[in-house]
């Protein structure tokens, strides 16, 4: 296997023993306090890898239970309050505890020092800092949603949430305000680890796109969740004091709070999927085994999509009272936003076209993400288009788009990542056959379960509700079904993953033959990630060149 | 006397010094973009409630607001000419800018609750008990939760930072600075400076615009 | 000693001129028109301290780079945020009764 970088050769890999296990960050220290203290990155990002599994289940078991009560128009098993708690519950966890973190805190954590060739992160104490800023707020908030739950929606728009809300808004505020410290610390860290971390000889133009992406979900993370955590103080003073900032009857205006609710959150949907795309631009060159296509224009579309997706918030707002004018501008910038999307993706097609390509399961992910999440983005632009708005907004079409982003798209790029890392993080292999039907498994689970709601939307089903007219419930089953089928989809690898920790094949270094500095240390690396500095010498996809590959005889 | 402590993910101090630099940078950013948002919301506050904000302004104390404005600026400039002290290696008299600028933050909070106790006497609570009545209060209570939770969110970062100065003393006391290494005080520093500008905006929003319509 | 000294009073001197600058302003009630005036000062102060006692020109370009951005992206928040209430009316009314 050559190395494709230029590296100077750890005296431990020289040592070479298969056999005896050497020291790895694993085996380093094994007491409880060595793991709930440590300051190691690698550690900190399987704390975390735990806690976010825990929540998307728990966000999961929320949309199971919605998915079945919409079996039948009346509402199958819950009553509307009922139904309402569910779906804020589904949402509040899925977005500030799952989504937002993610690959950023697990996947990130891990590799971003590997790939910039240091020893961790700029701030170790910060780091862990923050994953106990989230547990903090995560218990927090899920204390709140037990304890009679929100019915507000994860929107949680005035004045509902804060005059007339059943449940626990401000402690759920809390929380939240808790989890958007952690994410703010985790960014600050990733950006000055990028600044000032690289390894001799890396410049920004020969970083994997991986830290690239990182790098701009993190300025999200600094730039947004301040006015997010500024907002929920404010909504907590309305609600304790009973003043109205954001409520009308007692002077206030709802849409400040709308506009600063999404000034976050639109930014924020950009911080979920900009790591998977970033995963996906690692595993499309590797699994085409040919250089990334238009490199810079992938680096510099990552940037963009970040600043640009500061600019459109108001596309949330067209039908909640905003100005014409307004929603113009905002319409305008927002099918600007969706420009750097499309070039990545035809860069992607153009990483494959006339390579050699191997379907493992990480492949079989990233090719299902770029099918969904360009379905889910071209969806985006007629909820951009002001007068379609008009008649899709708040409909199950909204909810089809951001599925298609988000589980179609950003959840399998996080396993498409979790496989493909597995055998560095862990130092074992998946069982590939198990990945390959699991990934398409969820792929088809998830077309099943998401494709009949654009139509539902379309047909005007709102979203929100418990009960629905009955001619809407062959979609509805359908969805459903495609539910179940996304469920088993999902526990599959939780069962295969925690297999393979005991019992899965050793992993080599390099199983994938991937360039990459992670992938010039052990698996798993050991405590120091590096025994002496890697230098680099050459860009971050040294694959064959494409006039190699054309050159290529099959 | 102790040395500087050279974590082991940077080549030297120069490297870690400027890294922390960069980060307290970072992180003043973010506190720009949170304060900021506070902003926004007074802005779109004053757009539809101008008569509301004047009448609200004519309630604040204007010598206190002042007074507080030249102690924070002067606090600011004193511990600016302590990191240009340490820089000469002058370990006394940073001591002594730390001490002045630790005394003049208090004064700062001291005036603050002052100021406080004075607006909860003439009922400037937002709410059900509102001091205020008639045609623009509602534009009026608006603008007093603007000043009540930036004023507070103001004073719990002040008194951030005076804690912050007070635990530089204890480590200036130890020895722990000279001109080789001072990281810690330049970047109290900035944090130091950024709390004094986000007073330098507040001071004019709260006492002088709605004053002025 | 003397120099930081002297350096930093000139500083505080500009800073106090601007803030009798700013309250002469507001005391002499020049009307609602002018009232967003009144910030100019403040900015300058602001740019003041940024650039002397934080130092922000000697730091090097990333810290620059951040400061810069921050302002940018102020200037989106409060910028494309004050389209929307700048160009509709508005409907809300005083509060008269507590429910």
């Amino acid at each position: 296997m050559s190395h494709a970088l230029g590296f100077a050769t750890s005296g431990i890999k020289a040592a070479g023993i298969r056999n005896a296990e050497p020291d790895n960050y694993l085996t380093h220290e094994t007491s409880l306090a060595s793991w709930l203290l440590t300051t190691d990155h690698k550690r900190i990002a399987i704390l975390y890898a735990i806690s976010i599994t825990f929540f998307f289940f728990m966000g999961g078991a929320a949309a199971a239970l919605m998915r079945i009560n919409l079996l039948t128009p009346d509402g199958a098993i819950v009553a509307p309050e009922t139904y309402n708690r569910l779906f804020t519950w589904h949402g509040v966890v899925m977005v500030w505890f799952f989504l937002v973190p993610s690959i950023p805190v697990t996947l990130g954590n891990f590799i971003v020092p590997l790939m910039l060739g240091a020893r961790d992160l700029a701030f170790p104490k910060i780091n862990l800092m923050s994953w106990y800023l989230f547990m903090i707020g995560g218990t927090l908030t899920t204390a709140a949603l037990f304890w009679g739950g929100l019915d507000t929606g994860w929107t949680f728009y005035t004045p509902l949430s804060s005059t007339y809300a059943k449940g626990h808004v401000v402690l759920a505020a809390f929380g939240i305000i808790m989890a958007g410290f952690s994410s703010i610390a985790t960014g600050l860290n990733f950006i000055i680890s990028i600044h000032r971390l690289r390894a001799p000889g890396m410049t920004f133009y020969r970083m994997p796109i991986f830290l690239w992406s990182i790098y701009s979900a993190s300025v999200i993370y600094v730039l947004a969740t301040p006015v997010l955590a500024m907002l929920l103080i404010l909504l907590s003073f309305e609600t304790f004091f009973r003043v109205g900032i954001f409520d009308p009857a007692l002077g206030g205006d709802p849409l400040l709070f709308q506009h600063l609710f999404w000034f976050y959150s639109h930014p924020a949907v950009y911080i979920m999927i900009l790591p998977g795309m970033g995963v996906v631009s690692e595993i499309i060159p590797a699994f085409s085994r040919k250089q990334l296509f238009g490199y810079k224009f992938v680096a510099w579309c990552s940037v963009s999509i970040a600043v640009i997706g500061f600019f459109v918030w108001t596309h949330h707002m067209f039908v909640a009272g905003v100005s014409v004018f307004s929603a113009i501008v905002f319409s305008l910038t927002s099918f600007a936003v969706a420009v750097p999307s499309a070039i990545k993706v035809f860069n992607w097609i153009g990483t494959m076209h006339k390579g050699y390509i191997h379907f493992d399961a990480p492949m079989i992910y990233a090719l299902g993400f770029i099918a969904l999440f360009t379905i889910g983005g071209l969806t985006g632009l007629w909820l951009a288009t002001l007068a379609a708005d008009v008649h899709l907004h708040d409909t199950y079409f909204v909810i089809a788009h951001f599925h298609f982003i988000m589980v179609g798209g950003m959840v399998s790029a996080y396993f498409a990542g979790l496989h493909y890392w597995w055998p560095k993080i862990t130092g074992r292999m998946y069982p590939e056959m198990w990945g390959r039907l699991a990934a398409l498994i969820i792929f088809f689970g998830f077309m099943l379960t998401f494709a009949p709601q654009f139509m539902l939307g379309y047909y005007g089903m709102p979203r929100r509700y418990a009960t629905y007219p009955p001619e809407f419930q062959v979609l509805n089953v359908l969805s459903s079904a495609g539910a179940g089928v996304l469920a088993v989809g999902y526990l599959l690898p939780l069962g295969y993953l925690v297999w393979s920790l005991f019992r899965g094949a050793r992993a080599p270094d390099n199983p994938w033959g991937a360039t990459g500095l992670e992938w010039q240390t052990r698996s798993p690396p050991p405590v120091e990630n590096f025994a002496t500095t890697p230098v680099v010498t050459k860009g971050p996809y040294a694959y064959p060149t494409p006039a190699a590959v054309a050159a290529r005889t099959t | 006397m102790s040395e500087a402590q050279l974590h082991f993910q940077y080549e030297d101090l120069e490297h870690q010094s400027d890294t922390a630099l960069d980060g307290m940078w970072l992180f003043l950013a973010q506190e720009v973009l949170f304060f900021g948002a506070l902003f926004f919301a007074w802005m779109l506050n004053r757009h539809f409630h101008p008569l509301g904000y004047h009448r609200a302004a004519q309630q604040t104390d204007l010598l206190i607001g002042s007074i507080n404005t030249v102690l924070l600026i002067t606090s600011s400039a004193v511990y600016a000419a302590g990191v240009g002290f340490i820089r000469l290696d002058d370990r006394r008299r940073l001591v002594q800018c730390c001490v002045i600028t630790a005394l003049l933050g208090l004064a700062f909070l001291g005036f603050k609750g002052l100021e406080w106790h004075e607006d909860l006497a003439k009922h400037m609570n937002p709410g059900r008990y509102f001091g205020l009545s008639g045609a623009d209060a509602g534009g009026a209570q608006l603008f007093w939760v603007f000043y009540w939770v930036a004023t507070v969110l103001h004073g719990v970062h002040m008194a951030v930072g005076i804690g912050l100065v007070a635990w530089l003393l204890h480590r200036v006391c130890k020895g722990a600075y000279s001109a080789a290494w001072h990281t810690p005080v330049e970047v109290v520093g900035l944090y130091w400076s950024f709390v004094d500008v986000v007073w330098l905006v507040l001071y004019p929003l709260i006492y002088l615009v709605g004053r002025a319509g | 000693m003397r120099r930081i000294v002297r350096g930093a009073a000139l500083v505080w001197l500009a800073l106090a001129a601007l803030m009798a600058v700013e309250l002469g302003g507001s005391l002499a009630r020049l009307g609602p028109g002018f009232s967003g005036l009144l910030l100019l000062p403040a900015a300058i102060m602001v740019l003041l301290v940024g650039l002397c006692f934080m130092r922000v020109r000697e730091s090097g370009g990333l810290a620059r780079f951040f400061a810069l951005a921050a302002i940018f992206w102020l200037t989106v928040l409060l910028g494309l945020g004050s389209i929307d209430p700048l160009t509709r009316h508005d409907y809300s009314v005083d509060v008269t009764q507590y429910p």
